[in-house]
C-alpha cells in the first residue's frame, strides 16, 4: 500500500520502520530537515520536506493515490487539517492523532465533519491498556478478542506454577478450556506444539473464555483479587482518563499531583477521587497516604526517571501491582529484570494501535482480517478472521488440514461458543478463527491452510 | 568499516558481470568471432569470485554511509579489472594495464580507446567493450539493486555514491523499484534507438553496439572512423539519441506519469538544451568557412560534435581536433560542463554550473550591497546552503584532480614527445568520461602511446570522474579504514 506519514517523531519514526519493512510504500512528510535526514539514510523510505497541511506537500508526496494517510504531529489541529486535505486529494483512509482532552468530548463531529477514519489518542490508549492490566495482577499483558469473548492473557512463569516439566499435550488433558498460545524463552518467541515443556522464567500467553482463564489462574493458584485500590502519581491527560475510567469500575482512586492549579482542575472534572497536592516521588508523602496499602501504584509522571524510581520504591514496598509509563526507553528488558514488569508507553501503544489497523486495511480485501495483536514485543502476531462460506478449509478435521508451519489455531468461536480446538474440531463458515504465528507470518487464511490431507 | 557485509554486496555485483560475459559469449559463438573461449573462462573467473564473496555472509547488515561508498568503489575497482579479463586472455591486448584500461573506459562510460586499429578486433570483444557501457551508465549497483532481490533497506548510499549529480533523490519509496524504473526507462529508449538504426539501414551489430555507445554516452565505434562510417542522417539521428540520454532520467518518469507540471519547473534541461543551442550555432559559424561554405553541413557537423561532447559520449563525425580555435575551446569547455544530473553521462553537470554561477552571482551582489539577504534557488526551491557549499568543494575537487593528473601524465615527456595539448585534454576527456580530446588524442588518435604509469593514472581518473570524485577518494583515507 502506499502510505503516507505526516510528522516525523518518535510514532512516525516507529510506524515508518515497521511499515516500510512490510513491503508498504512509505513516503514521509516533515518540515524538519535533520528529522527527515536520518529517515532516509537509515530507512528504504521516500521523505518530503514540507508542511502536512499544505496541499502541494501533500501531492508531492503522492496523496492523490495513496491509500492511508497518517498525521501524527505533534499539533492535533494540524493533524486534522492533514487528514482533511488528504481526503478531499483522494486519500482512501486517514489516521489522525488527537490528544487534547478538549477535543475528546467533540470528536465523533468533528471526526464525521472532518472525514477522518479513525482518531488515535495516545493518553487514552495507554489508560485504556492500564485498567486492562488491573483485571489480573500478575498479568504483564491482557488483550481480548472476538468482542472481547475471548482474552489472551501474558504472565510469567514462576517456580511456584505447576505447569513445568509437563508436555504441553498432556497439560491440555489438564485444562481443556484454554490454549498456550506462545512463549517467550531467552528472548527467542516460539509458537509451541505439543511437545513443548514449559521451563521457569518463560513468559508465556494463554487464551480462553474470561471465565476460563480466570479458572486456570485460580487453579494454578495466582493471586486472582481484583485490585480494589490504587494510587496514580502524576496528574497529565493519562491519568485524567484513567482516573475517569477507574472510578466507574468501582475503584478507590487517589491521585497525587505536584502543581496546585492542575490539581484544582482536575478535582473539578473527576468526581470521587481524592486529590492530593504533592511530589509523588516524596516518600514522606507516599508514606503519609498509606502506598502500600493500595493495591495497585501507577506512575504517570511526565519523566520516565521518577517513574521508574517510584515504582521500584513500590515493588519494594510490595505493592502488588506497579504499573510505570516510560516513554523514552529503548530496552524494556533491563527495567525487567529490575522487577518492573509492567510498562506502558504511550507512544509505542499509538505506533502498534496504529500498525493494527493498517495491517487490518491491507487484508481486509481478500479475507476480513480483522484484528492483529503483537505478542511478546511484536516477535509474535495474533490474528482475528472470520472464515467465509467457500473456503477450501471448512468443515475438514484441524488434524487433517495442513497447515503453514509454525501456525497455530487457538480459539473458535462459534455463536456464542468459544472452542479450544484439537485435532477433531473442524472450522465451519462463520467461525470467528484465531492464530497465532511468528511476526509477518500469515497475509490472510489462505495462506494459513496451504491444503487438505488427503484421507488415508 | 562492514567488511563482510561490502563483500557480500561487490560480490552480487560480480555475479551480474559474469552474466553479462555469457551473454558476450553466447553472442560471439553465433557470429563465430573466434574469441569465445577467453570470454567464457573471463566469466568462469568471475563467477568464481562473485560466488564466493557472496557466501562471506555479513553478521548485520547494517551499512553506512561510509560503507556504501566504500562497496561502490570497490565494486567499480573490481568490475574493470574484471572485465578486463577477456580483452587480456584473448591477447587481443598482451599488456594487462591496456586491458584494465579498456574495460575501465567501457564500465566509466569514456571511450578512450586503446586499439589502434579497432575494426581487427573480433566482434565478441567489440560487442563485451559496448555492452559495458550499457551497464556503466546507469551504474552497474543500480543494475543489481535492480535485478538482485532485497538487498537492504540503506542501499540508499549506493545508489547515491553511484548515480550522478549533487543529490540523488529516489523516484518511489522503495529503492529497488527506483532501481527498476531507472533501468526500465533505460531499456525502452535504447530499443528504441535499437530499431530506429535498424530502420536506418544499419546491420543489426552496428546498430547494437552504437545503441549501447550512446545511450551510456560512452563512445565505443566498431569503425575507426567513428559515426563518420555511417550516413548524414543516421550521424544527426545519434547526435539526438545521445541528447536524449543525457537529460534527467526523473524527467521521462515524470512524463510517464503525465506530471508535466515538474517537466515544466524543472529548469535543468531547459538550460542544457540552451547551452547545446548556443554552441552549436558558435561553432557552425567558426567551421562554416572550412566546410566549402555550406551552411547545412556546419550545422549538421557542430550539432552532432556539440551533442557528443556535452553527454560525453565522444563520438565523432569529423576530426574537431582540425576545427579552429574557438571551436576547440568550446569543446573542452562543453566537456568540463557535461549534461545533466540522474542521467548517464559524466562531467561537472549542468546543475552544478547553474549553482556555481549563480553562487559567484550573489557573491557579487553581496559586494554591492553587504546587507542584502540572498538565497540560491532552483526551480524554484532554495537551495541549502550545505548543497552550495557542497558543489563548491566538488568543483575544487574536481579541478585538483585535473590538474594534478596533468601533472602526473606529463612526465611521460621524459621518455617520448607529448604535448601540453594532448596531456591536459587527455586528463579532462577521462575524469569527465568522454573519450577523445585534442592533439594526440583526438578523435582520430588513441591512447595507445602513452606509458603504463600515464594509462594506470587515466584508469583511475575515469573511475574517479565517474562515481564523482568522493567514493574513489575515500579509499584513500586511513580514516576510513579505521574501526
Amino acid at each position: 500500500m502506499n502510505i503516507i506519514i505526516v510528522g516525523n517523531g518518535k510514532v512516525g519514526y516507529t510506524l515508518a520502520e515497521y511499515l516500510s519493512r512490510q513491503n508498504h510504500d512509505v513516503t514521509i512528510v516533515d518540515k524538519d530537515k535533520n528529522a527527515l535526514t536520518r529517515a532516509t539514510e537509515t530507512l528504504d523510505v521516500l521523505c518530503v520536506r514540507g508542511n502536512g497541511g499544505n496541499v502541494r506537500s501533500l501531492i508531492e508526496a503522492g496523496a492523490e493515490k495513496a491509500d492511508v494517510i497518517i498525521a501524527v504531529t505533534a499539533n492535533d489541529e494540524l493533524n486534522m487539517v492533514c487528514c482533511l486535505a488528504a481526503k478531499q486529494l483522494g486519500t482512501r483512509y486517514s489516521i489522525a492523532r488527537i490528544r487534547d482532552p478538549e477535543y475528546t468530548e467533540s470528536l465523533t463531529l468533528l471526526q464525521e465533519k472532518l472525514d477522518i477514519d479513525q482518531v488515535i489518542n495516545p493518553e487514552r490508549a495507554a489508560a485504556q491498556e492500564i485498567s486492562r492490566l488491573l483485571r489480573f495482577p500478575f498479568a504483564m499483558n491482557i488483550e481480548s478478542f472476538a468482542h472481547g469473548r475471548v482474552e489472551m492473557v501474558e504472565f510469567l512463569v514462576t517456580d511456584q506454577d505447576d505447569i513445568t516439566g509437563e508436555p504441553l499435550s498432556r497439560l491440555h488433558a489438564r485444562f481443556p478450556h484454554v490454549q498456550f498460545v506462545a512463549v517467550q524463552r531467552h528472548g527467542e518467541a516460539v509458537i509451541p506444539d505439543g511437545s513443548f515443556v514449559i521451563q521457569m522464567g518463560d513468559r508465556l500467553y494463554v487464551s480462553g473464555e474470561h471465565v476460563a482463564v480466570t479458572r486456570f489462574f485460580k487453579r494454578m493458584a495466582k493471586d486472582t483479587q481484583p485490585i480494589r485500590s490504587a494510587m496514580l502519581i502524576g496528574g497529565g491527560h493519562i491519568s485524567y482518563y484513567l482516573a475517569k475510567q477507574l472510578v466507574l469500575l468501582g475503584l478507590r482512586i487517589k491521585l497525587v499531583e505536584i502543581n496546585r492549579e492542575k490539581c484544582r482542575h482536575l478535582s473539578e472534572t473527576l468526581e470521587d477521587v481524592i486529590m492530593i497536592c504533592g511530589d509523588g516521588t516524596d516518600r514522606e508523602v507516599l508514606t503519609d497516604e498509606n502506598m502500600e496499602e493500595n493495591d495497585a501504584l501507577i506512575c504517570l509522571t511526565d519523566r520516565d526517571e521518577e517513574n521508574i524510581v517510584t515504582g521500584l520504591y513500590g515493588v519494594r514496598m510490595g505493592v502488588r501491582k506497579v504499573v510505570v509509563k516510560v516513554n523514552r526507553l529503548n530496552t524494556p528488558e533491563v527495567l525487567d529484570e529490575l522487577g518492573l514488569d509492567n510498562i506502558v508507553s504511550p507512544k509505542i501503544s499509538t505506533a502498534n494501535a496504529i500498525l493494527r489497523s493498517v495491517r487490518a486495511l491491507s487484508h481486509s480485501s481478500s479475507s476480513r482480517i480483522q484484528k492483529v495483536y503483537g505478542m511478546l514485543g511484536g516477535k509474535a502476531e495474533a490474528y482475528e478472521f472470520t472464515a467465509l462460506a467457500g473456503s477450501g478449509f471448512l468443515n475438514v478435521p484441524l488434524a487433517r488440514l495442513k497447515i503453514k508451519k509454525g501456525v497455530l489455531v487457538c480459539v473458535l468461536v462459534r455463536g456464542r461458543r468459544v472452542i479450544i480446538p484439537f485435532g477433531g474440531d473442524h472450522i465451519e463458515a462463520g467461525d470467528t478463527v484465531i492464530l497465532a504465528g511468528k511476526a509477518g507470518s500469515i497475509e490472510d487464511l489462505d495462506d494459513a491452510f496451504t491444503g487438505v490431507e488427503e484421507s488415508t | 568499516m562492514n567488511r563482510r557485509l561490502i563483500f557480500n554486496l561487490t560480490g552480487a555485483v560480480l555475479l551480474v558481470e559474469s552474466a553479462m560475459m555469457m551473454i558476450s559469449f553466447v553472442l560471439s559463438l553465433a557470429l563465430h568471432s573466434g574469441d569465445h573461449w577467453p570470454i567464457l573462462l573471463s566469466a568462469g573467473i568471475t563467477l568464481a569470485f562473485g560466488g564466493g564473496f557472496r557466501l562471506i555472509h555479513p553478521a548485520t547488515d547494517y551499512l553506512r554511509a561510509r560503507d556504501g561508498f566504500a562497496v561502490v568503489a570497490l565494486t567499480w575497482v573490481l568490475v574493470s579489472i574484471f572485465g578486463a579479463l577477456p580483452f587480456f586472455l584473448s591477447g587481443v591486448t598482451p599488456n594487462f594495464f591496456d586491458a584494465v584500461f579498456e574495460a575501465a573506459s567501457g564500465f566509466t562510460t569514456t571511450g578512450a580507446t586503446i586499439f589502434i586499429d579497432v575494426e581487427s578486433v573480433p566482434k565478441g570483444l567489440l560487442f563485451w567493450r559496448s555492452f559495458t557501457h550499457w551497464a556503466g551508465g546507469m551504474g552497474v549497483l543500480v543494475l543489481s539493486l535492480a535485478i538482485m532481490p532485497r538487498m537492504g533497506s540503506r542501499t540508499i548510499h549506493l545508489m547515491r555514491a553511484e548515480s550522478t549529480g549533487p543529490s540523488a533523490e529516489k523516484l518511489v519509496p522503495r529503492m529497488g523499484n527506483t532501481a527498476r524504473i531507472l533501468y526500465r526507462i533505460y531499456l525502452v529508449l535504447s530499443v528504441i534507438m535499437f530499431f530506429v538504426l535498424l530502420a536506418c539501414g544499419l546491420n543489426w551489430f552496428d546498430a547494437i553496439v552504437h545503441t549501447f555507445g550512446a545511450a551510456g554516452t560512452g563512445g565505443f565505434s566498431n569503425y575507426a572512423d567513428s559515426v563518420g562510417h555511417f550516413s548524414a542522417p543516421v550521424q544527426t539521428l545519434i547526435g539526438v539519441f545521445c541528447m536524449i540520454f543525457g537529460v534527467n532520467f526523473a524527467m521521462y518518469y515524470a512524463l510517464i506519469r503525465r506530471d508535466f507540471k515538474a517537466i515544466w519547473k524543472n529548469g535543468e534541461w531547459k538550460l542544457y538544451f540552451a547551452i547545446i543551442l548556443v554552441a552549436t550555432g558558435l561553432i557552425a559559424l567558426n567551421i562554416f568557412p572550412q566546410c566549402g561554405r555550406n551552411l547545412s553541413q556546419a550545422i549538421r557537423l557542430a550539432y552532432f560534435q556539440v551533442s557528443s561532447i556535452i553527454t560525453t559520449t565522444g563520438y565523432a563525425t569529423a576530426n574537431f581536433d582540425l576545427w579552429p580555435q574557438l571551436s576547440r575551446v568550446i569543446l573542452v569547455l562543453l566537456m568540463l560542463i557535461g549534461s545533466c544530473a540522474g542521467s548517464t553521462a559524466g562531467g561537472l553537470k549542468v546543475t552544478r554550473v547553474e549553482i556555481l554561477t549563480k553562487n559567484m552571482l550573489r557573491d557579487i551582489r553581496r559586494t554591492v550591497r553587504p546587507r542584502s539577504v540572498n538565497l540560491i534557488k532552483l526551480d524554484g526551491r532554495t537551495v541549502e546552503e550545505e548543497t552550495v557549499s557542497g558543489v563548491m568543494g566538488f568543483f575544487y575537487a574536481y579541478m585538483f584532480v585535473i590538474l594534478l593528473s596533468a601533472v602526473l601524465v606529463s612526465i611521460d615527456s621524459f621518455v617520448r614527445d607529448v604535448s601540453f595539448e594532448s596531456c591536459l585534454t587527455a586528463v579532462v576527456a577521462t575524469v569527465s568520461n568522454i573519450g577523445p580530446g585534442l592533439g594526440e588524442v583526438g578523435p582520430m588518435g588513441s591512447f595507445a602511446h602513452f606509458t603504463n604509469f600515464s594509462k594506470a593514472v587515466l584508469t583511475l581518473d575515469m573511475l574517479v570522474g565517474r562515481l564523482e570524485l568522493f567514493p574513489l577518494l575515500m579509499l584513500f583515507s586511513p580514516d576510513a579504514w579505521k574501526k
